[in-house]
């Protein structure tokens, strides 16, 4: 044995506890098992571990002072032992929990998905549709080009009403064919209003019938911020043996506390369309006024008649509204046009 | 229709609050859009509907209020002092086309002297706010909104011979009307002339030269009936509209001709002084009088669902104006007044009767009985394409239906027949930058091109993500008098490359069916990609186009960045759509993955070596799955490429040995060969 250099029991006791500060810190901040593997070799290594290199320095520790320095070195390698098994459980119990890696960053975003927006006409209608199917009333289809029959004559619109005009129309003709085009009885057009379904489904259907059509309709408007050429309706429409016009209040009412959400004040008062009569107007009372909410009545006897109906046989009602209105006075959309230009910006917003 | 408070008081006692009046108007069909103060009066602004011409004026109102009231309606009776000489000595009226003027009276003053109308009349007419011009003038205005009547004062010195011819105007005729423009006249329209010229647009406007100036002496009175649809199309071929042309349209009481022409004389006289001829001139038909209608009591409560009392509804029709011929406890029968032609049915008093009642009085709690109701399969289907397309990350977009001829022409893969042309444009519905591409007059055979103009748009905006769909109505001319054919179509816009919007129709016929496989085979469309477009067909039937719009079709639509549109027909997916799927059993036994590296020639698609593969496969193939292609000439040599891919191996009936998938994969590897020449990657 070397009787060389004696080292002094304070600077091994000190060597150990750094020892010791050093490999608890480290165990305790390995975050795999593999990071773990290379702390133990570091520490505890058979061979170069530190522990194995400051425990050589034993011997050379004076024979006085040996009992204390062994006493130490004890006491660190059952700390350093320790942190190794703690670590060890930690790491396979499914690493640190606590901590903390500066790297972290929570407020980046997320990896997200964009999912696009239905239009909000489409919104609106999906929500009448549910509305009036809780009521009773399963939709009907139609075409939106139609004839004079189911446009006009068979609502009881005369050929000399002014509706029938041929500037309030969209009328076709084939595009080779447009100047020769000529007026005449099995004109097509465009049409005007979604009862023209109501019409189609009278004409197959037996009743009682409780049908809504919903749509979109046609009329030479100047766009502007409150008129389209093109707009959605609905139309519903109730055929029973005996309906009267209190029903239709009663549906109305339905209607508008189950839309608004409340309890809604409504009234209906006297208007005038070619196929209801009596016609009524029907207004909700909203924000303090009466606001307009669409045309109904019941279903005049002529239209009854067109369809092959016993007007002393059977009765009904009809109303229609417009989808636009609705939709724009629920989102605040301040001009009809934003619906059909379709900035993407517009549209998400819904 | 503005009425004055202080006009309608002429006629009946207004005791009522003006709230209390409106709202009772409102609720009786004269709907109160608001009321503006006027130098002490009130101008009251009332919606009157079409059927409602007897409340153009203020004595139809009046009528209304008494009615509702209760009050008696006080109506003036005009019985002007005539003179000597009579009419017919220097005038005489000819109706050459009765079927645009149904009745033509005349009354002649001489000696009036024109000037200022006196100020309570001024005063009414200011409260309408109708402009004043002189006293003759002014009471032919004043009579017009007392009675809904219009009348036409002429200088009678004007009319040469005092001849009035009514009668069609002569080819190329024109006229100078009293705003002193040049109007050209169509053969459908009614003129009144005197023996050689046109003095009057009958119903629409007066002209220039017979208009009453303050020269005037002799001034011809016309109270007249003009057909109400030759009336609206002349006021509308000339865009004249005017309160007279706006009350013709609606149709006027013949029957009042005579009372307006009196009333307007007894003015005249009164004011400006003159004389009245003797006698009055009275060409052309007279009115028949309304036939009587019988209202059965029971009708009020199958129609409105209350209980009318019956002594309400004699007393209602006659305060109306109605005559009653005959009353039981079952049922009435009464005539309608002249200026009610709007009453012609049963229904049409109960509609009478239910008003004045009141509709308030109707409950909004009836017992209306529940029905089922139903989802369309169709809207079913609707809802699944939309929930597909929302979750992969399109926003819908609505555009008209309706596009002009240059958006119309480059992409109609659905119909080669002609477009159909509406008799009128869209107006208002292109942006800015597209307003000179032409009128928007044709009917789309496709949504595409209105969804690339949605992208234009966005794109011009700087918006990003401009991924779009459609789903709406084409319309496709068919022969014979048929109803064109209108199927619903689905289109996508997206900035999204062929594959992956390809991606996207796969995924939305997954969702619908997942037994159901898109196919897809070369096109040839104009606007797309020839080398990055395909029409996609579901069981050898068009579903649809899809493609890269060209660099060409790009700059037609104005597009700086590259898009790819997809078309699809709604009811090609219906008819595939599985609405309530059906459970089948999942196997539990462990399933084998295989890869196979085929090196094949270009012309080999892999939908053929997926088909060769699935056939081979039999049962026990569950899924196949394309990986990649590659391309190594060097290695391989020029029009080669690899197609890597993957099936999955699972028997429902016992675990699978390696023996077993190894003998279908070496049968799937022989095929394969056989077939396309494929080998695989050493």
């Amino acid at each position: 044995m070397s009787p060389a250099a004696t080292i002094p029991l304070e600077d091994f006791i000190k060597e150990l506890e750094e020892l010791a500060q050093s490999a608890i810190e480290e165990f305790g901040a390995v975050a795999d098992s593999e990071q773990l593997e290379a702390a133990r070799i570091e520490f505890v290594g058979a061979k170069k571990g530190k522990f194995k290199t400051v425990q050589k320095k034993l011997g050379s520790i004076d024979g006085p002072d040996k009992k204390a320095a062994g006493m130490k070195l004890n006491e660190v390698k059952k700390s350093i032992e320790k942190a190794l098994n703690d670590s060890v459980e930690r790491i396979s119990a499914g690493g640190n929990e606590k901590v903390r890696d500066s790297k972290f960053d929570p407020t980046l975003p997320g990896s997200q998905q964009k999912i696009g927006k239905l239009h909000p006409i489409t919104q609106t209608i999906e929500e009448l549709k549910d509305i009036m199917g809780r009521l009773g009333f399963t939709p009907a289809d139609g075409p939106e080009i139609e004839d004079d029959w189911h446009n006009f004559k068979a609502l009881n619109i005369s050929d000399s009403h002014p509706a029938r005009d041929p500037l309030d129309n969209f009328y076709l003709s084939l595009a080779g064919s447009r100047e020769k085009h000529v007026l005449g009885d099995n004109d097509l057009l465009m049409r005007t209003q979604t009862s023209t379904v109501q019409i189609r489904v009278m004409e197959t259907t037996k009743p009682p019938i409780r049908i809504i059509s919903l749509g979109r309709v046609y009329r030479p408007d100047t766009a502007d911020s409150t008129h389209y050429p093109m707009f959605h309706q609905m139309e519903g429409l109730m055929i029973d043996e005996l309906v009267t016009l209190a029903d239709l209040k009663t549906v109305l009412k339905l209607f508008a506390t189950s839309y608004l959400g409340n309890e809604v004040p409504i009234r209906i008062r006297p208007s005038f369309f070619p196929f209801t009569e009596p016609s009524v107007e029907a207004d909700y009372f909203w924000n303090g006024k009466w606001v307009e909410f669409g045309g109904a009545g019941i279903v005049d006897p002529n239209v009854l008649t067109a369809v092959g109906y016993d007007p002393e046989q059977v009765s009904g009602f009809a109303f229609g509204l417009g989808v636009e209105r609705l939709c724009m006075i629920r989102h605040q959309i301040t001009d009809i046009r934003y619906l059909f230009t379709n900035d993407v910006r517009f549209l998400r917003q819904f | 229709m503005i009425v004055s408070w202080k006009w309608l008081e002429q006629y009946v006692d207004l005791k009522m609050s003006h709230d209390e009046l409106t709202d009772r108007l409102t609720m009786s069909g004269l709907n109160h859009e608001g009321t503006e103060k006027v130098d002490g009066d009130r101008a009251i602004d009332l919606e009157v509907t079409s059927n409602r011409a007897d409340c153009l004026g203020h004595l139809g109102v009046a009528r209304e209020i008494a009615v509702l009231f209760d009050l008696p309606l006080n109506i003036p009776d005009p019985d002007p002092a005539m003179g000597r000489e009579n009419i017919k000595d220097h005038c005489s009226v000819q109706i050459e086309c009765p079927e645009l003027c149904y009745r033509y009276t005349a009354r002649l003053l001489k000696g009036v002297k024109i000037g200022p109308s006196p100020d309570w009349l001024q005063d009414r007419l200011e409260t309408l706010g109708i402009g004043i011009v002189n006293n003759v003038v002014d009471i032919s205005n004043y009579v017009m909104f007392e009675c809904g009547q219009p009348l036409h004062a002429f200088d009678f010195a004007k009319i040469k011979s005092g001849k009035i011819v009514v009668r069609r105007p002569f080819a190329g005729e024109s006229f100078v009307a009293i705003d002193h423009k040049t109007y050209h006249l169509q053969p459908n329209m009614c003129l009144i002339a005197d023996e050689t010229d046109a003095v009057a647009i009958g119903g629409v406007m007066g002209g220039a030269d017979s208009e009453v100036s303050p020269a005037t002496t002799d001034v011809l009175v016309e109270a007249a009936y003009f057909h109400q649809l030759s009336v609206r199309n002349t006021a509308r071929m000339l865009n004249l509209h005017s309160p007279s042309s706006f009350r013709f349209e609606r149709n006027v009481d013949s029957a009042q001709l005579d009372w307006a022409s009196r009333r307007c004389c007894q003015l005249i006289l009164e004011n400006g002084g003159g004389e009245l001829l003797d006698g009055f001139i009275d060409v052309g038909t007279r009115p028949v009088e309304n036939e009587p209608i019988v209202l059965r009591l029971p009708q009020l409560k199958r129609v409105l669902g209350i209980d009318i009392p019956a002594d309400f509804v004699p007393k209602t029709l006659e305060a109306l104006g109605l005559k009653i011929e005959s009353q039981d406890g079952s049922a009435v029968t009464a005539v309608p007044p002249s200026w009610r032609k709007d009453l012609t049915r049963e229904v049409d008093l109960v509609e009478e009767v239910g008003r004045i009642y009141g509709f308030e009085r109707v409950p909004e709690n009836a017992n209306v009985p529940m029905a089922a109701s139903f989802r369309l399969p169709s809207d079913r289907v609707l809802n699944s394409v939309r929930t597909v397309l929302t979750a992969n990350g399109f926003d819908e977009a609505m555009t008209p239906s309706l596009v002009p001829e240059p958006w119309s022409e480059p992409f109609s893969p659905w119909s080669q027949t002609e477009p159909l042309a509406s008799s009128q444009p869209m107006l208002g519905v292109l942006e800015k930058a597209s307003q000179n591409i032409g009128a928007v007059d044709l009917l789309r055979r496709s949504l595409v091109p209105s969804l690339l103009e949605a992208r234009r748009i966005n794109e011009y905006r700087s918006n990003t993500e401009i991924e779009l769909f459609e789903i709406a109505k084409v319309y496709l001319t068919r022969n014979g008098k048929e109803l064109p054919d209108q199927p619903t179509l689905a289109a996508l816009v997206s900035g999204r490359d062929f594959f992956e919007v390809k991606g996207v129709v796969e995924t939305l016929v997954a969702y619908l069916n997942p037994k159901v496989s898109v196919e897809a085979r070369a096109c040839d469309l104009d606007l797309l990609d020839v080398n990055r477009s395909a029409e996609l067909l579901i069981a050898d039937q068009t579903l649809g186009w899809i493609g890269e719009v060209s660099k060409s079709g790009r700059k037609h639509f104005g597009l700086r960045y590259n898009a790819t549109v997809a078309e699809l027909n709604m009811s090609v997916l219906e008819k595939l759509c599985v609405l309530v799927p059906q459970h089948e059993n999942q196997s539990l036994f462990p399933a084998i993955s295989r890869d196979f590296n085929f090196i094949v020639s270009n012309s080999v698609h892999w939908a053929d070596l997926r088909s060769t593969v699935t056939e081979v496969g039999g049962d026990i193939l569950e899924s196949i799955e394309y990986r990649e292609t590659f391309r190594d000439e060097q290695k391989d040599g020029p029009d080669k490429k690899r197609l890597l891919l993957s099936v999955t191996l699972r028997s429902s009936d016992a675990t699978l040995t390696g023996e077993q998938a190894d003998s279908v994969c070496q049968k799937i590897v022989e095929q394969c060969k056989a077939k396309f020449d494929a080998s695989l990657v050493a």
